[in-house]
């Protein structure tokens, strides 16, 4: 029996340092990004010239080839029974643009990008470059985490504007597939969409990109533990950030729709 | 690092992947993996206690999400008793498969990496064959049999979860209809070969994801930071791959016939 407590316990308080690690890390980011000097503005457009040339294709892919089909053939072949395939433009609204632009782009950067930044950070740890950093004085917050924070921030809400058109052109694929015309489209799809939509969307994604950064930066800089070390903490880091990910999407859609009523109604 | 480095990459080792891929399959079919069934049995049991709760998890997020724009959307049309339409259409058909994707090449298809690419690295793969152990079949073969052996299973679950999620958000949490109007409607729009279509479904990510994480970490090389890249390029294949098999899926098995039950 306390072995089994045993078993149990350590795992929980395990995941809870960590946590409170992660949190004590967005916390110190957070002030290293706004206390001078600022010494991390090159690392940062390489770091976001990084994650867009990592980013770019299999984002765009995804995204075609996933509201072609989900949104587009499954919703579209349920309107067609009903003769309303016009309305299909005024569910992308509620698919593309609420939910699967942001759903995608979170799994791209944080599946292509984030784990792309846990291998580096992972390298420089066990090569013990961080350590050599913090002797000679360098902050490795402020010069590697900081830069990467802000960078992902910009890149994931950026992002979310390609993933958004990616998969507007899912759904006129799909529209020319059960041979429509686009106007109707593109009218229905036009007059549903609200501003509210637009920005909800993308502070979304920044906070998206804020968790994914924390999460990947943090199993980089304390992976440890020879030959396997650095691929567990990239698949460790690409679990939870994709968990914490969805965990708060959920609440933050939940939260958006019901304090803005107005954007689910339909017209 | 050029704008053109990731599809370059791609394309490249498609062929390659393709290649190790069906050898691997070959072991299976062949039973050489039955040779080594203990280690098979041993795998399925690691992917039981170290993955199931996490992509249950996600299963049960996701639904939470398809529950909850399923119930406002109803709402917004006026018939918030249908709710239960959406999130089964949503539910069974797309996001399922889908949660069991992504979590798939991240918890396992990443571990596969990080796990025999260690083994590549320490040179212990090339300990295997001088022992005379052929390590195609009791490093990848095994895994893949432990996967087709478990996942089934796995998946239906995660769907159950799912379902679990979109109840709680449409009937409790939304709550304006009621659970047996909810209940009545989300059983009319599905049936049991949607289930096995969904399950084909997941089970084509899960293979195709089994042996890109094997591909990668049986052909790493560079010490620890090479697996480390490795296992971050095998997501940049996987999140590519299980969207074009989630739409391939929708193509075949719905692109035709929505089989809703509505008109004649």
């Amino acid at each position: 029996m306390g072995e089994l407590a045993e078993r149990a316990y350590l795992p929980v308080k395990n995941g809870l340092e960590q946590v409170g690690e992660m949190m004590v890390l967005t916390g110190k980011t957070l002030l290293s990004a706004v206390r001078p000097p600022f010494p991390y503005g090159l690392e940062f457009v390489q770091q976001f010239y990084f994650l867009l040339k990592l980013c770019w294709f299999p984002l765009i892919v995804s995204m075609v080839t996933l509201s072609y089909g989900a949104p587009g053939l499954q919703a579209g072949n349920f309107l067609e029974i009903f003769g309303s395939l016009d309305r299909l433009g005024g569910f992308f609204v509620l698919a593309v643009i609420r939910n699967f632009a942001p759903f995608v782009t979170a799994v791209i950067l944080a599946g292509v990008g984030g784990t792309a930044i846990t291998a580096d950070l992972g390298a420089r740890k066990i090569r013990e470059e961080l350590d050599a950093l913090q002797v000679l004085g360098v902050d490795p917050v402020k010069n590697l985490v900081v830069p990467r924070f802000l960078a992902l921030m910009v890149v994931t809400a950026l992002f979310n504007g390609l993933a958004i058109l990616a998969g507007l052109f899912g759904g006129v694929l799909a529209t020319l597939t059960f041979n429509a015309p686009l106007g109707p489209f593109f009218s229905t799809l036009l007059t549903n969409a609200t501003v509210t939509d637009l920005w909800g969307s993308l502070l979304e994604t920044a906070i998206f990109g804020a968790i994914i950064a924390v999460v990947c930066c943090y199993k980089g800089m304390t992976a440890s533990g020879g030959a396997e070390g650095v691929g567990r903490a990239v698949n460790q880091a690409v679990v939870i950030s994709m968990l914490a990910v969805f965990a708060f999407n959920y609440v933050f859609t939940q939260t958006l729709l019901a304090t803005h009523p107005e954007i689910s109604v339909v017209k | 690092m050029s704008w053109v480095a990731i599809p370059r990459d791609l394309f490249a080792s498609f062929g390659d992947i393709a290649k190790f891929g069906w050898r691997v399959i070959a072991e299976v079919l062949e039973g050489s993996a039955v040779r080594f069934f203990g280690e098979s049995l041993r795998q399925a049991g690691i992917l039981i206690v170290g993955s199931a709760l996490v992509i249950w998890g996600m299963a049960f997020i996701l639904g939470l999400t398809c529950g909850v724009n399923g119930a406002y959307f109803a709402r917004s049309i006026g018939a918030p008793q249908i709710g239960g339409s959406f999130s089964a259409l949503c539910d069974l058909r797309e996001i399922m498969p889908l949660a069991f994707g992504y979590m798939m090449s991240a918890k396992v298809g990443t571990g596969l990496v990080a796990e025999i690419g260690a083994m590549r690295i320490s040179d212990e793969i090339d300990a295997l064959e001088v022992m005379g152990v052929s390590s195609l079949a009791f490093l990848c073969a095994t895994r893949l049999l432990a996967a087709w052996m478990v996942l089934p299973f796995m998946y239906i679950a995660a769907v159950a979860a799912g379902f679990v999620g979109s109840y709680i958000s449409v009937v409790q949490q939304v709550g304006e209809v009621s659970s047996g109007g909810y209940s009545l409607i989300f059983w009319a729009y599905q049936n049991p070969p949607d289930l096995l279509f969904s399950t084909i479904k997941g089970m084509a990510m899960a293979t195709v994801i089994v042996l890109v994480g094997l591909y990668y970490g049986y052909t790493a090389s560079g010490g620890p930071v090479g697996v480390g890249t490795a296992t971050a390029k095998s997501m940049v294949l996987n999140t590519i791959v299980v969207h074009f098999l989630s739409m391939l899926g929708t193509m075949v098995f719905w692109g035709a016939n929505p089989r809703a039950p509505i008109g004649g």
